[in-house]
């Protein structure tokens, strides 16, 4: 992206760094030059170096908050203020007062509405470029890769891996988790579609659904991430399917909906598997859909293992891909490796779409797998070490 | 993927052969809002010969369907083959979009 004094240039001046990737993302498709500020002082000084034409601002910043960054931006900046804030109920105060802010938005928002509001807003030509085709798949290749989760679950009695294959069209898929006091929470979803679009749908997603982490119910929490969703899904005919589930590590019990999923499966420590079959519809595929929740007991040696549709497409039927997922996953000693094994399954030179795997294994006892070492003869000793090969069972392919 | 259509008596049948993926989608779309605009709002959308679907051409389907619907008609599928119905049926969609042996008998009983 060049720097002519044509470009338009934006701030996001917000402290969650998940809600700021997703402005940021959102701007840079609008075109505009972003820099990032996560404190108040930092966004008024990046206003003015930048001479921002465009701030967005959240309410609440760890510094001095965010009508008092307004008052200060107005001192030396004509920019178009947008302020964010998560109390709906704060936006009618707001607006009688005189802040300096152009508009305002409720947190969860809609990208969609956001852009829109920015559109009408700064009606310019949008620089067309030969290489616009080529500089988007780039973008939307960035973005995917940047929904992934960056830390590593420490959970005692659990080991969760996922793994990602983009392929070169760039699709919709990613998976999040995040721990919680009682456990984690992990999010498994792909958007319809290609591209900077389903990129962009996949981000919209991953920020929703972290948007109602601290709800108190899964059910609650999936009704307001599906409704801001749908919402802005609504006008591009498009959808994304979505496997969201929470574990409570003391007792296994994981509570998850899965709204036009249906590739989780349930892998028991006993050598039974069971898929576990999705709600309902995608979410935005149709409107007034619920999607109730249901249960599952990981019990110690259970996996939890859910793969994207990119990895069904290389099987005849679900039988098939059920059958070969379980044997890849069980030869594995840890959830990373069975990830990987999962994704092998897919062979890379056909798979024209993006392949995924995520993995919450309940360790036993022994902290080892309980299948493949017992089948294999090889009882390990309690020290599974992450980089423990592959055991030589011929289960696989 | 070539779609081709026919308008029946009480209904429109659109037929194409192949993969209905990204690159078909868009032609889908295309054809069956021609067919709506015409006049034919009850379409069938022939699916023998279909042989995969993606998700976009899943969303395909689903915006024709609106289209059909917003129309005051319907749209219905017919002669599903195997990996088509698989995505229908994980992705909970076979409780929206009605499929039939054929396309003769998708409009019948109305």
């Amino acid at each position: 992206m060049d720097s002519s004094p044509d470009q338009r240039r934006a701030v996001v001046i917000e402290d969650d760094p998940d809600i700021r990737g997703l402005l940021v993302l959102m701007l840079k498709k609008l075109d505009f030059e972003v820099t990032e500020a996560s404190t108040g002082l930092d966004g008024i000084r990046a206003v003015r170096e930048t001479h921002a034409d465009l701030v967005t601002l959240d309410l609440n910043l760890p510094d001095i908050d965010g009508l008092e960054v307004c008052r200060r931006l107005r001192e030396f900046s004509d920019a178009y203020i947008m302020m964010l804030t998560a109390r709906a109920e704060e936006i009618d105060r707001l607006t009688g007062l005189d802040t300096g802010a152009d508009d305002y938005i409720n947190k969860p928002f809609s990208p969609k509405e956001i852009q829109a509001r920015i559109k009408a807003m700064f009606r310019r030509s949008r620089a067309s470029s030969s290489t616009a085709v080529e500089d988007e798949l780039a973008r939307a290749a960035e973005v995917q890769q940047s929904l992934l989760p960056k830390e590593a679950v420490m959970l005692d009695d659990y080991d969760v891996a996922g793994s990602f294959r983009p392929s070169r069209s760039v699709g919709g898929d990613f998976y999040d988790w995040y721990q919680t006091p009682d456990g984690l929470h992990v999010t498994f979803a792909d958007a319809m579609g290609k591209g900077m679009g389903a990129a962009l749908i996949a981000a919209t997603v991953r920020a929703v659904m972290r948007s109602v982490a601290s709800r108190a119910g899964i059910d609650s929490a999936f009704r307001a991430a599906s409704a801001t969703i749908a919402a802005d899904l609504d006008q591009s005919d498009s959808f994304v399917t979505l496997f969201h589930a929470r574990l409570n590590a003391a007792t296994g019990k994981v509570s998850y909906i899965d709204a036009g999923h249906g590739l989780a499966l349930h892998l028991r420590a006993d050598g039974s598997v069971t898929r576990l079959a999705a709600a309902g519809p995608p979410v935005g595929a149709w409107s007034g859909q619920q999607w109730p929740a249901s249960e599952v007991d990981l019990a110690p040696g259970d996996s939890l293992v859910v793969v994207s549709d990119g990895v069904l497409d290389a099987f005849q039927d679900l039988d098939e891909f059920t059958k070969h997922v379980e044997a890849a996953v069980r030869a594995q000693k840890t959830a990373e490796l069975a990830c990987q094994a999962v994704l092998d399954l897919a062979p890379a030179d056909t798979a024209g779409d993006d392949v995924t795997a995520l993995i919450v294994r309940r360790l036993d006892g022994s902290g080892e797998l309980p299948e493949a070492a017992s089948e294999a003869g090889e009882l390990a000793t309690a020290s599974a070490a992450p980089s423990a090969t592959p055991d030589g069972s011929d289960r696989q392919g | 993927m070539q779609f081709s259509y026919e308008v029946k008596d009480s209904y429109a049948e659109v037929k194409g052969s192949g993969r209905l993926n990204m690159v078909a989608a868009p032609k889908l779309r295309e054809v069956v809002a021609e067919v709506v605009a015409a006049g034919s709002s009850k379409v069938v959308v022939n699916l023998e010969e279909t042989v995969f679907m993606d998700s976009s051409g899943l969303g395909a389907l689903i915006g024709c369907l609106k289209a059909a619907r917003q129309a005051g008609g319907d749209l219905r599928i017919s002669g599903v083959q195997p990996q088509v119905r698989m995505v229908l049926e994980l992705t909970n969609m076979d409780r929206v979009l009605t499929s039939y042996p054929t396309a003769e008998a998708a409009f019948s009983d109305d």
